[in-house]
């Protein structure tokens, strides 16, 4: 199975190798060259897959020294050395000064001076009385032509063996070699460790298994449309890949899972015939609390609970008739019923702009406009100067709604919170407990039994008081409810605090996963 | 919410019986309270009380009284307040209001409680009582005050008056020299914390004796003589000082019921002002101001979804622990001396609904049909994450506060157009956001870590001053994004944008322009027919560098509200 696998798995590369050779032979990088024209690259590359599935072994490591090529050699053996341009400039052109020649050849006059140097040795080229330079005996040329070869071999085959090269090759090579801390030369000396394999049994029976399923290594690999116009595909093979290569990562735009987690809230209770209502984060203590019939002085409307804007510090004005209708309400409870609160409305504190603190500030607002019967309900981001942790956030989601009808009553409520715990909470069991919010009476909350987080309060609920109503023009009961979907969210997120729904981190959100989306009810 | 501590043995003693923890759990409900923890080691039990509106709840004998009355033992009798038409004798425990109070600190309700020898849990709870009811129903001792001094050693008339701060002094509790009422305010620490209710006046609340000795200095500090109770005193002077009448009164009757619960005989004391109240001139304390509520039955009926008969409304309300009487169709309610709490006839609504139980409300669905609904924003917005979702974009969604130091100072910004928090609680969340931008450099800054290249976005919220608008500011719905890599710029920036505006059927035009944030000449105002719409740019390398960022990026951000106003209605 494993000796399947591995076979599926050779490149093109190792399987020549193990066809080519078997038993006993001494494989090298110059053996590889020669015999499968691999280059120095593919010779390293296919030692070492071949040595980490065992088909070959190290046998020998000597050390050599070799000849290699540096980027200036490669400069030169595409563009020519400096000998050969100048002596192609001089064909063209005819004799030139020496620092004519270096202007057109845009090199130093110096390096122009010691090209021409070493070619005049060799009676190549000559000084005329004009001091021009000019060509003279080309049979002298032969050096050059040597210099040229070897460039040209070195800088094919990677590397050779300084041992291998003539007498004649040295010479020009010392003369052309980089010298320790000296500035550019054509070719670099290095002692290198060169290392010599042998085929394992492995190799020698993956060779034979290649043979005798006709396996080439000249199958097709990656198919291209070149593959598909020529039609190879009719008279070739193509070549296993192995699928048990760990896959690359890819990187996905993909929506936040908090945002979904919202959006699927949202969907929830549009199924339920609840339209969504939206506002302003900037509110006034009139809508935040003055419509909802908290007093003005209650305690907990202090400067710690609510965010005060800077500037500008008031709403020019609170629409009327409301603003009169709840200020006497407050007062003395105007036509609502109610004895009200008994102080005196401040109308000027009530125009105090705040970011707003609680969802139901959009609750009262929607009043203003709502149809009866209607059904209402947001998400609403909310703000309030708590000390941020795991637990306490300052900038936070909140889920409202209402419900307006000529016969709605306090068992539709519970009704209500009841399909939440279902089917928002996945809870089957609920418990309501009597509760107290400024702004409804009778007030009722609803805890809920969760499958991880146990018993815990979903949200706070009640019949608006007339006192929030009336003054808002409607006279039929209006069933208010608020959900606390925070623990929920960390729940479905994976999460345990709350900071991480607002997290700023890239790698996180890419990562992030929700739970418990598509379960059944 | 408050929270108290309640003494277990003297809890249950006040309730005539032991309750286990099952029991208590299923009966604190009723009084809208939540068994925190119970230290059985300690003795003592915590307990939040969620109606901010039910004072008289926040005391052991307070709660116990509840539980007591829900447990079905009757309502408890307190013959000691007194009533319009019948004002109970006050003897010579007379205390004088000064005039010049009428505008500092008009109000005062006192009584003097004679019993046993003062225990130590009673003491605690005392102090528990008087910070709870001052400190949260009373505004921090605002509206409320309270103080408790050793009777025997005063002698009527008490006088409340308004004092000179300079030339007045005394020897306040917990210090061993006088000091006069201004040092007070600066060097003793309840001056320190309470002095804001009254340095804006020139004279200052203060009680003494008819010896001339000090009680203390309302609401700040006792005395170290009159005012220094000790466990083993026997005879208590109770009063409390205030601004509201009916809170201060309130207030009072609650600290009575308190005191005679645990055995104490309550002794009313006569106020005598020199101005007008709502209850005359001369009140003897404990006073019952409270004026009987009624309730149309069916009216209550239809709120609850029951049949309901006016005589089974009565039991339930009763049941709830109130006094009260039917009368054909109504029912007529008789606050308890310690609430204050039935302003609308809802009020007894709920009593019906406590004395009933929870239990006997079956859920039902509301039978009206009604159309869900999302927002117009909402689907807007559902469209752009899919098209930039398609686009390869990971979405985010972030805080809309922040910092100065994000918004402003790292953008190059100037300070233009943001809302500013006035009273922040730490720098992090101090304005709001105006744009998405510096939220998006934010996630880069933090992120380097993460496999390149970055493309990220989010749809929400911003706000910024408009000084046309009613509330001086505008709310905007935005949809910013952000490439880093390698080769982030502007060119890449500009086909998202294109497939963005197609997407959304929509054309678009760019105009050059130079922005603090942006790298000139790569900079571009994104305008829909020949209205702004938005920004596209290369980040500037010195907002990435204030951001500590080391890979180019390059931004958009666009007002979707302006394209969805375009969609028509």
């Amino acid at each position: 199975m494993e000796k399947e696998s591995i076979i599926k798995g050779l490149h093109p590369l190792e399987i020549k190798v193990l066809l080519q050779f078997t038993r006993g032979e001494k494989l090298t990088n110059e053996l590889l060259m020669d015999t499968l024209s691999f280059n120095l690259g593919q010779c390293n590359q296919v030692f070492s897959w071949l040595s980490q599935k065992a088909l070959i072994k190290e046998s020998q490591r000597e050390k050599h020294v070799f000849l290699e090529i540096t980027e200036l050699g490669e400069e030169y053996h595409k563009a020519g050395t400096p000998e050969e341009c100048m002596i192609r400039l001089l064909e063209k052109e005819g004799p030139l000064t020496l620092p004519d020649i270096a202007k057109k050849m845009g090199i130093e006059n110096k390096d122009a001076g010691s090209a021409f140097g070493s070619l005049s040795k060799e009676g190549v080229l000559l000084m005329d009385k004009e001091k021009r330079v000019c060509i003279g005996d080309c049979s002298g040329n032969k050096k050059m032509d040597v210099l040229k070869d070897l460039i040209a071999s070195v800088s094919d085959q990677g590397q050779v063996l300084l041992d291998s090269l003539t007498e004649e090759q040295k010479g020009i090579v010392l003369q052309h070699s980089k010298k320790r801390g000296s500035a550019a030369g054509i070719f670099k000396i290095a002692e290198r460790e060169k290392i010599s394999y042998s085929i394992t049994d492995d190799g020698v029976s993956a060779g034979k298994a290649l043979k005798e399923r006709g396996i080439t290594g000249e199958e097709i690999g990656i198919l291209t449309p070149e593959i598909l116009a020529r039609g190879e595909w009719k008279t070739k093979g193509f070549r296993g890949y192995n699928i048990n290569v760990p896959p690359s990562r890819v990187l996905l735009g993909r929506k936040n899972p908090y945002v979904n987690f919202l959006v699927d809230l949202k969907d929830k209770l549009i199924s339920l015939g609840f339209e969504e209502f939206e506002g302003p984060l900037v509110e006034t203590e009139f809508w935040n609390s003055d419509a909802l019939f908290m007093p003005q002085f209650h305690s907990a409307r202090d400067i710690h609970d609510v965010f005060y804007i800077t500037e500008p510090q008031y709403a020019k004005e609170i629409e009327n008739p409301y603003l009169d209708h709840v200020a006497k309400t407050h007062e003395n409870g105007w036509e609502t019923g109610s004895r009200g609160w008994n102080y005196s409305f401040d109308r000027n504190f009530t125009k105090r702009l705040i970011l707003r603190s609680q969802g139901t500030v959009l609750s009262a607002k929607t009043l203003t406009k709502a149809k009866i019967p209607g059904k209402y309900f947001g998400v609403v981001r909310c703000f309030r100067p708590d000390t941020v942790d795991a637990t306490h956030a300052a900038d936070f989601y909140q889920i409202e709604g209402i419900v307006l009808g000529e016969h709605v009553h306090l068992k539709n409520l519970l009704g209500l919170l009841k399909v939440f715990a279902v089917e928002v909470a996945g809870s089957k069991e609920v418990k309501y407990v009597p509760a107290y919010f400024p702004f409804t009476e009778p007030s009722v909350e609803v805890h809920i039994k969760h499958d991880v987080l146990g018993w815990f309060e979903l949200g706070g609920s009640g019949i608006f008081r007339p006192e929030v109503t009336k003054p808002l023009g409607i006279n039929v009961p209006v069933l208010a409810w608020g959900l606390g979907i925070d623990r929920m969210a960390l729940l479905s997120l994976g999460l345990n605090d709350l900071r991480d729904l607002f997290t700023s981190d890239i790698e996180q959100v890419r990562l992030r996963k929700r739970r418990n989306s598509y379960a059944e009810n | 919410m408050p929270k108290i501590e309640v003494n277990e043995k003297a809890f249950f003693s006040l309730i005539g019986k032991k309750l286990d923890e099952d029991e208590l759990i299923r009966i604190l409900p009723g009084a809208k309270a939540e068994l925190d923890d119970w230290d059985e080691s300690e003795g003592i039990l915590k307990i939040e009380l969620n109606d901010t509106n039910r004072p008289d709840l926040w005391s052991t004998a307070g709660l116990a009284r509840q539980v007591k009355i829900l447990l079905g033992c009757g309502l408890p009798v307190y013959d000691f307040f007194s009533m319009k038409e019948d004002m109970k004798e006050t003897g010579d425990r007379i205390i004088k209001v000064d005039p010049n109070l009428k505008d500092i600190r008009p109000y005062i309700a006192a009584f003097a409680a004679k019993g046993k020898p003062i225990e130590e849990s009673f003491l605690i709870d005392i102090i528990q009582t008087q910070e709870k009811i001052c400190g949260n129903y009373g505004q921090k001792r605002k509206s409320i005050a309270m103080g408790v001094y050793r009777a025997d050693m005063i002698q009527y008339p008490v006088s409340y008056c308004a004092a000179d701060p300079v030339k007045t002094s005394f020897v306040p509790l917990g210090f061993q020299r006088r000091m006069n009422l201004r040092e007070i305010l600066t060097d003793h620490p309840k001056g320190v914390e309470f002095g804001w209710i009254v340095h804006q006046f020139e004279k200052f609340p203060f009680l003494k004796d008819a010896k001339d000795d000090v009680l203390s200095f309302p609401p700040i500090i006792n005395s170290a003589t009159l005012g220094a109770l000790e466990p083993g005193d026997s005879f208590l002077f109770i009063e409390l000082t205030g601004i509201y009448i009916d809170t201060l009164l309130l207030a009072a009757s609650i600290v009575a019921c308190d005191f005679a619960d645990f055995g104490y005989d309550i002794l009313p004391v006569l106020v005598s002002y020199p101005y007008d109240t709502l209850y005359g001139r001369e009140i003897p304390t404990p006073f019952y101001f409270q004026k009987n509520i009624s309730l149309e039955v069916s009216f209550g009926a239809k709120l609850l979804g029951e049949t309901i008969t006016p005589d089974e409304a009565a039991a339930s309300i009763a049941k709830a622990g109130n006094q009260v009487t039917t009368e054909k169709n109504t029912v007529i309610l008789s606050p308890p001396p310690y609430r204050n709490d039935f302003l609308h006839p809802v009020d007894i609504v709920e009593e019906i609904m406590i004395g009933r139980g929870m239990d006997s409300f079956i859920p039902e669905m509301p039978g009206d049909y009604t159309i869900g609904r999302l927002s117009r924003a909402e689907v807007f917005s559902r469209e752009v994450r899919d098209i930039m979702v398609g686009l390869g974009f990971t979405e985010m969604i972030y805080n809309y506060l922040g910092s100065r130091s994000d918004f402003i100072e790292k953008m190059n910004v100037p300070d233009s157009g943001f809302i500013h928090i006035q009273n922040p609680m730490t720098e992090n969340y101090a304005m709001v956001r105006k744009s998405i931008l510096p939220n998006l450099l934010a996630s880069e800054s933090v992120s380097a870590n993460a496999v390149y290249p970055h493309k990220i976005f989010e749809t929400g919220k911003v706000a910024f001053i408009d000084p046309a608008e009613n509330y001086g500011s505008i709310t905007k719905n935005y949809c910013a994004f952000l490439e880093a890599n390698k080769d982030a710029g502007f060119n890449d920036m500009n086909a998202y944008v294109s497939a963005f505006f197609f997407y959304l059927s929509k054309t678009y035009l760019l105009k050059e322009t130079e922005d603090p944030r942006f790298i000139p000449g790569r900079t571009a105002l994104i305008y829909y027919t020949d209205q702004l719409v938005g920004i596209l740019g290369e980040f500037h390398p010195s907002v990435l560098e204030n951001w500590g960022i080391q890979m180019p990026c390059a931004g958009v951000e666009i007002d979707l509200d302006i394209l969805l106003k375009a969609e028509g209605v």
